[in-house]
């Protein structure tokens, strides 16, 4: 009889002991992330301002990502190193069909543009990296204007592989694009993203990382421009010891809508994760959005995460929408924490930059430089955080005369 | 030949308890080549004046002018005033991350000449500069005064000084924070600037220490938002054995800690 008593309590839902709260872990329902993963478009609702994932976005911009479409084929893909030499030794560029060798192996399309560009698309870039590559990869994607395009593209690391890619985006663009990124066991990886649009250009991107066990990842994303760019990324760990590094930064026009979403998952033990995404905003209508979450699983103790994300907003009328969510379902970690601000231009620096001759406008440029540039430091690639700074610095200097232009692009 | 004319002048500024009136008629003229202290108890308006002067938002000017060779500063933005050829040594320089002090400086000698120095005499004379104020090279590359030192701080105002050559430097308590050797390097680094390009001092300070170092040639009491007194060299001695308090309002609590 006492037996059964016994097993009925193990069959009861824990209730917290008022003394001990942490005795018990409570029996709360997860509020992760249950949305489906899917390669079917049917799986998704079409997106409405009353989902949860699309609560930020001006979804009436981009309607056209919506439903299967027949890609233009017109976006222009160039492969080459950084410096424009032809690819190294290690690194492989093919082409298959949508769903076929290293395609749609990363996860599964996790909302209904990702979906979409799935079902639209019919070829895949296979990048794969093997070994020591020295110099980073270059990928050039330039916009093919007003006709709407899909793009998918997967990078794929070899165990051991130590590899650096840059995709850089220009031009005019309607562009939906799929990124899978997996790196093997013990490797070192990373993988920057340039959103240098025009400012009509329409972007949607969703990128679904897989980062090996005792691999190193660093992840960045550098949107300069675009009427609408909208970046969804989601990732996970494939065992112990592995370590991603998000760094995001962003710059918003008026009028423009550049909005960045993460999803870092930690399912295996030990494992270290950062997210640092800085934002500037200039002017009236200019909208950001971040939205940081991390997830942190039972069966990731030791758990090391941390998300960040910082808002300069220059001049008013511009909206800054930053929103870190945390999910732990294990105690026993090292850390998880978060931080998020928007913040006005501090007065003080500007006045003393002012009184030493700097126009006001210039003095923000400075300043925004810095605020970008201790970021870029921390990547510590020179080959990559010098590419960055160059592209940041095109876009400070725009509309400069010469002088100044030369004065602000020297270092 | 140029010439500082101050008029008249009075500033407020918004305090949460209201608005409170710190300059009440303050008036000087000051030209090429001379040196005026400006010495006066905490609180009396020295350095309102200098922040008035150099454009601080902070500050509202009520009424009076302050012409450099005709032209009124007052109406101008802080850059402008800084392209007019004025120049303000700050008591507490501003940190500013990220901007490194090369491109900093560079940027402000840009604006300020109209044009962009040549590379090579640029950089020369940078690396000179600095090192006649015994600032370490790697000074440079670091953002601007952030984790400097007191001390290095005011070198890098005095460093400001040498390059930008203004018509008229304020220099607000530059001595405060400098032990005896750094407020030897800071003062010979005034001198040479002023030796080489004769620009107008107004010098803020309560202490008379910094006078031995960069010998003024006027010397004026400053209280309660003007300009109580002017005197040759001598009256920073008498203010040095007396203090301040005759020049305070009756009743008046002391602030005066002269050294």
């Amino acid at each position: 009889m006492a037996e059964t008593e016994n097993k009925a309590a193990e069959l009861n839902i824990p209730v917290a002991d008022p003394n001990d709260p942490y005795k018990i872990p409570a029996a709360m329902p997860s509020s992760a992330d249950r949305a489906p993963r899917s390669f079917e478009v049917s799986a998704f609702p079409v997106p409405a301002r009353d989902q949860e994932d699309w609560r930020y976005t001006p979804i009436d911009r981009i309607g056209e990502f919506f439903d299967v479409f027949k890609p233009s084929g017109e976006t222009e893909i160039e492969v080459s190193m950084i410096d424009g030499s032809p690819l190294a030794e290690g690194v492989t560029l093919s082409q298959v069909r949508l769903g076929e060798g290293a395609s749609g192996t990363v996860s599964k399309p996790n909302d209904r543009v990702s979906a979409v560009e799935w079902n639209s698309g019919s070829t895949a870039t296979i990048l794969r990296l093997d070994g020591e590559i020295a110099q980073p990869v270059l990928v050039k994607v330039h916009g093919a204007g007003e006709d709407l395009d899909a793009f998918h593209l997967v990078i794929d690391a070899a165990d051991r592989a130590h590899a650096d890619v840059v995709v850089e985006h220009d031009g005019d663009a309607r562009l939906a694009e799929g990124v899978e990124i997996t790196t093997g066991k013990d490797s070192h990886v990373s993988t920057t993203f340039i959103q240098e649009w025009d400012r009509t250009a329409k972007h949607v991107g969703n990128h679904r990382i897989h980062v090996g066990e005792g691999a190193s990842l660093r992840h960045s994303v550098v949107t300069l421009g675009g009427d609408v760019v909208r970046i969804r990324m989601d990732q996970d760990f494939g065992g112990e010891q592995g370590e991603l590094n998000m760094l995001g930064i962003y710059f918003v026009d008026p009028g423009e809508h550049i909005e960045h979403r993460t999803m870092v998952v930690h399912n295996h033990p030990d494992c270290k994760s950062r997210v640092v995404y800085k934002g500037a905003l200039d002017g009236k209508g200019a909208h950001s959005t971040w939205v940081g979450n991390a997830l942190i699983e039972p069966t990731a103790p030791g758990t090391d995460s941390y998300e960040l994300n910082r808002n300069l907003v220059l001049t008013p009328g511009a909206i800054a929408d930053s929103e870190p969510n945390l999910e732990i379902e294990n105690g026993n970690i090292i850390g998880a924490g978060h931080a998020s601000s928007v913040g006005r231009f501090d007065d003080e620096e500007l006045f003393y930059l002012e009184s030493r001759g700097i126009p006001e406008a210039e003095a923000r440029k400075l300043v925004v430089r810095g605020f970008f540039g201790e970021l870029v430091e921390e990547i510590g690639i020179p080959a990559v955080s010098d590419h960055l700074m160059d592209v940041i610095d095109r876009r400070l200097a725009r509309g400069e005369d010469a002088a100044m232009a030369q004065v602000l692009e020297d270092k | 030949m140029s010439t500082l004319e101050i008029k008249d002048l009075y500033v407020h500024v918004e305090t949460k308890e209201g608005t409170k009136q710190i300059l009440k008629g303050a008036s000087l003229t000051v030209n090429s080549g001379e040196t005026h202290a400006i010495m006066g108890p905490n609180g009396s308006g020295k350095s309102t004046l200098a922040y008035t002067l150099a454009g601080h938002p902070k500050y509202v000017v009520d009424s009076g002018e302050a012409l450099l060779d005709g032209q009124d500063i007052l109406k101008m933005t802080p850059d402008e005033r800084a392209k007019a050829g004025l120049f303000l040594a700050m008591q507490y320089p501003v940190e500013v991350p990220g901007v490194s002090m090369t491109n900093f400086l560079r940027t402000a000698k840009t604006e300020v000449d109209g044009e962009a120095p040549s590379i090579r005499t640029w950089t020369k004379e940078l690396s000179a500069a600095m090192k006649r104020l015994k600032m370490d090279p790697k000074f440079a590359t670091r953002s601007v005064n952030e984790g400097f030192s007191g001390g290095e701080k005011k070198r890098a105002e005095v460093l400001q000084l040498e390059l930008l050559k203004p018509k008229f430097a304020i220099l607000d308590e530059t001595d405060s924070g400098l032990d005896v050797d750094a407020l030897r390097i800071v003062s010979e680094g005034v001198n040479r600037a002023k030796e080489a390009n004769q620009f107008g001092i107004l010098m803020v300070t309560h202490y008379t220490r910094i006078l031995k170092y960069i010998k003024p040639d006027i010397v004026h009491v400053f209280a309660d938002g003007h300009f109580v007194k002017t005197g040759g060299p001598e009256l920073a001695d008498e203010l040095e054995e007396n203090g301040y308090d005759a020049y305070l309002p009756e009743g008046a609590d002391s602030e005066s800690a002269l050294a």
